[in-house]
């Protein structure tokens, strides 16, 4: 390890970079971070419970239970990227624990209940996975604390389609029953469901829903052409829709960056299908420490860095008004999604 | 030109360098360790990456993804267990060359061939970006059946003496991928009840679990041969001849690893062992592969290194992750406002060029890192197998637990070192059941998907030009080794060959 010092000293990190004044003092270099990630794996099972000193009085942990690299783990490393400095300088570090669809980092969250040092992030799919069984925690075993941000739904296909607007897609699919699909990620995901409300809106016509592993694998679907149209988010189609190799039919809010794109609701379907991503604490915090971490994760969020993460990612903010607001609606999206999976024969009633 | 040669210069700055230098150490060491692979490898530097430039946190990120594949092979040929799954094909004749105590041998062609992998699939990345790019996305659904299918055809090749208990444990391997939730459905499959089988028993606990565990279980159990490491392990080179005169291996192993490569979710694991497989095809003596033949270590390891060229086609021309290591990538170039697609050429041309550069420069590096890291190695093969093996089986337990920090990971590894004791036990060949798997859930979801877009019809899978020349293959390969047997016991009146 010796060897990699030198190295990582002379990184030039991007913060230098930007204010062009040369290093920062405290940059973290590469052998320091390699040894804390060690440290945590081999620490985590035996961390101390917390105790009654004064908030925060020793590192924090963001819990991960989602793919490396991909939307919901970019946005713990975001975080913990910007949170130090609103967290008394305590360090946050960005922990794995994947399994059981999320059920392994959620079991650790509720063994340290009461620990305002823990934090995880939870998205639409932690409810839908509740709603499912398949999650077997509910909102209730959890503190929510802030959603940040919200991440529309939209339908893109690729630039030679027939298609220009849902209706001529939707049109399709009634007059050819079954010979209409659509890719996207998950089966009885919130994906899924997100669809399955527009599609009720156009009069449940029988579309073939094409269940992919992740939203970029159903992406390459439609645009290799094998699926009529994809259900994915914004981020994922972005650059194919700069390059004009794929357009979008409609999106369930107005998105910024496409002015021209007409929404659901300006299309007729009156309804806002979102992916949403928040932060959420271990159950048994107190409303105090509750306020206390999410006047942190506010200022947090409005960090520069952050800023610059949420727009390079085109992601828009979405706080709630309060933490009770975000939990009320987390219980709600698991009614909501429970019901909808109950009316189209895919859970028992 | 100008613009690869400006690429190289940027790649040669010495913070570039530095980082590359850093990427080659840290992908060696996590390609080498089991349960560790590339993927984690990049997820581990994913927040160092946030506080450099895109150029130095780029060069970085690629130089562990190749280095990796690289160190994977290192574990195979020393101690039998790779260190990530696409060294799996390289532990056939790798770690049979160990054996016979040429280990130094086995490093020098596997790093040589790792190398030259690796520039082959630069150079195929940098020709063929536009085309490869457009034929990956002619893989839909018939397609990746057809490809499955293929793969797993190759399991006649890898049953040994005894077809009936190969066929035995691909079934085995077909079984296993079943645990965990339907991806078509979302309903879950043979979980027992436990969350914790919700996301199937995963390819790399099975990997430690019939590499490590179970070999150190048969060692335990007095099952070793008495060839085992010992003191008999050389660390000679191979020459440079020898090295030379596997040209046309690794020419097919690299055009192999390019192709398959470029096929998001088909991967390196594939494409190493479809390439040790047509490596035994046309070689002259088929008969001797998994015994320690040199092509038989070549072939493998340049298909796995220009997997990394050829997984980066897709992801610079659409913007999607051809492979699980790509997609870390890729989160890690969201972070710094490099957003691969069609455009990226255009826009970022000097960062792409800095990335071709950066690949060839990591290849060299990586060269010299394995180079100077093959004396340690055959060391540690020297060490008794009463010390070695249960050091493997901890430090494979740990990695295992790393990957996912999961403990029930760990849990699914000993269940599959213990199943792979018995099977060894037993004669039956642990690397079907891998290949199950692996292919498994490629086979199935793509053959259910093609079937609900046809409405039922099985034709779409003879419509396909590409689905129906890999069925096709896929006959070929599955039947020739009968055939083959036929005709030779027909001529000589059934004498076993061994």
């Amino acid at each position: 390890m010796e060897s990699q010092a030198p190295i990582a000293s002379s990184l030039r990190p991007r913060t230098a970079a930007l204010s062009r004044t040369g290093k920062p003092p405290s940059q973290p270099s590469l052998p320091r971070l390699l040894v804390a990630a060690f440290a945590l794996l081999a620490s985590a099972a035996c961390s101390p419970r917390a105790d009654d000193a004064a908030f925060p009085n020793r590192p924090i942990e963001i819990v991960s239970w989602a793919t490396p690299g991909g939307p919901s783990d970019l946005l713990s490393r975001a975080l913990a990227d910007v949170a130090p400095a609103h967290f008394d300088g305590q360090r946050v570090n960005v922990m794995t624990r994947q399994g059981g669809a999320g059920a392994a980092g959620m079991q650790y969250m509720q063994g340290r209940a009461g620990d305002p040092h823990v934090l995880g992030v939870f998205t639409a799919s932690g409810t839908v996975n509740m709603a499912t069984g398949r999650i077997p925690f509910a909102p209730e075993d959890f503190t929510p604390i802030l959603r940040i941000q919200i991440d529309p739904f939209l339908v893109a296909v690729r630039d030679d389609s027939p298609f220009r607007t849902l209706g001529d897609l939707f049109e399709a699919a009634h007059a050819r029953p079954g010979e209409v699909s659509v890719s996207g990620f998950g089966a009885a995901s919130a994906h899924f469901l997100g669809f399955v409300r527009l599609r009720a809106a156009a009069g449940d016509p029988d579309i073939r829903w094409i269940a992919y592993e992740g939203s970029a694998d159903a992406v390459v679907a439609a645009l290799g052409g094998h699926t009529d149209a994809a259900h994915t988010n914004y981020n994922i189609v972005r650059e194919h829709l700069r390059a004009g190799t794929m357009r979008v039919l409609g999106t369930a809010m107005p998105v910024e960056a496409l002015p021209d794109t007409p929404s659901y609701a300006d299309q007729g379907y009156d309804l806002q299908p979102v992916h949403w991503r928040g932060v959420v604490g271990p159950p048994g915090l107190d409303a105090g420490t509750r306020a206390d971490i999410r006047a942190r994760l506010m200022a947090a969020i409005d960090d520069p860095g952050f800023r610059e993460y949420m727009e390079r990612a085109a992601l828009e903010y979405a706080t709630m008004e309060d933490a009770e607001a975000f939990g009320a609606w987390m219980t709600e999206e698991v009614t909501t999604s429970r019901d909808l999976l109950q009316r189209l024969g895919i859970l028992d009633g | 030109m100008t613009a690869f040669l400006d690429g190289l210069l940027t790649a040669l700055q010495p913070g570039n360098l530095a980082a590359l230098l850093a990427g080659s150490l840290l992908g060696v060491f996590a390609g080498a360790m089991p349960g560790l692979s590339s993927t984690v490898g990049l997820a581990l530097v994913l927040p160092v990456t946030f506080a450099l430039d895109p150029t130095p946190a780029l060069l970085m990120m690629v130089s562990i993804y190749m280095a990796a594949e690289y160190g994977g092979s290192i574990t195979a040929i020393a101690i039998g267990v790779p260190g990530s799954s696409p060294a799996l094909a390289t532990t056939f004749d790798g770690y049979a060359m160990t054996r016979r105590g040429e280990a130094g041998r086995a490093l020098g062609i596997s790093l040589f061939s790792s190398m030259s992998g690796g520039i082959l699939g630069t150079i195929l990345l940098v020709l063929a970006l536009g085309p490869l790019s457009r034929a990956a996305i002619a893989f839909g659904p018939a397609e990746y059946f057809g490809l499955g299918v293929f793969g797993l055809s190759i399991v006649a090749n890898l049953v040994g003496r005894d077809p009936l208990k190969g066929i035995i444990s691909a079934l085995l391997g077909l079984l296993f991928f079943i645990v965990g939730l339907d991806v078509l459905t979302g309903a879950p499959r043979l979980t027992l009840g436990t969350n914790m089988l919700m996301d199937g028993l995963g390819l790399v606990p099975m990997l430690i679990g019939f590499f490590a565990i179970a070999e150190a279980l048969k060692a335990a159990a007095g099952g070793r041969k008495a060839t085992a490491p010992g003191g008999g392990i050389t660390g000679a080179l191979p020459r440079a001849r020898e090295l030379f005169g596997l040209w046309r291996t690794i020419l097919r192993g690299s055009a192999i690893g390019g192709l398959i490569g470029a096929i998001p979710g088909a991967g390196a694991t594939i494409a190493s062992i479809v390439a040790w497989n047509e490596e035994r095809r046309v070689s002259k003596d088929r008969e001797r592969f998994g015994t320690g033949v040199p092509a038989g270590i070549a072939a493998p390891e340049a298909a796995n290194n220009s997997c990394v060229g050829a997984a980066m086609i897709p992801l610079l021309a659409l913007g999607i992750p051809g492979s699980a290591s790509a997609a870390v990538l890729l989160g890690g170039l969201t972070v710094q406002g490099v957003a691969p697609g069609p455009l990226l050429m255009a826009e970022r041309a000097e960062l792409v060029y800095a990335l071709y550069a950066g690949f060839l420069v990591a290849v060299l590096l990586m060269l010299a890192v394995g180079r100077l890291g093959i004396p340690l190695w055959t060391r540690v093969v020297r060490l008794r197998p009463s010390i070695l093996m249960p050091l493997v089986v901890a430090i494979s337990l740990v990695g295992v637990f790393a990957l996912r920090g999961n403990a029930a990971d760990a849990w699914v590894a000993l269940f599959f070192g213990v199943v792979g004791f018995a099977m060894l036990r037993a004669g039956y060949p642990l690397a079907p059941a891998v290949l199950g798997l692996i292919l498994g859930p490629m086979i199935e979801t793509n053959y259910r998907r093609a079937l609900t877009l046809s409405s039922g019809s099985h034709t779409i899978f003879l419509e396909s030009p590409i689905s129906l020349v890999l069925l096709a293959l896929a006959v070929v390969s599955f039947a020739a080794p009968a055939v083959r047997n036929r005709i030779i016991s027909g001529k000589r009146q059934a004498k076993e060959p061994q």
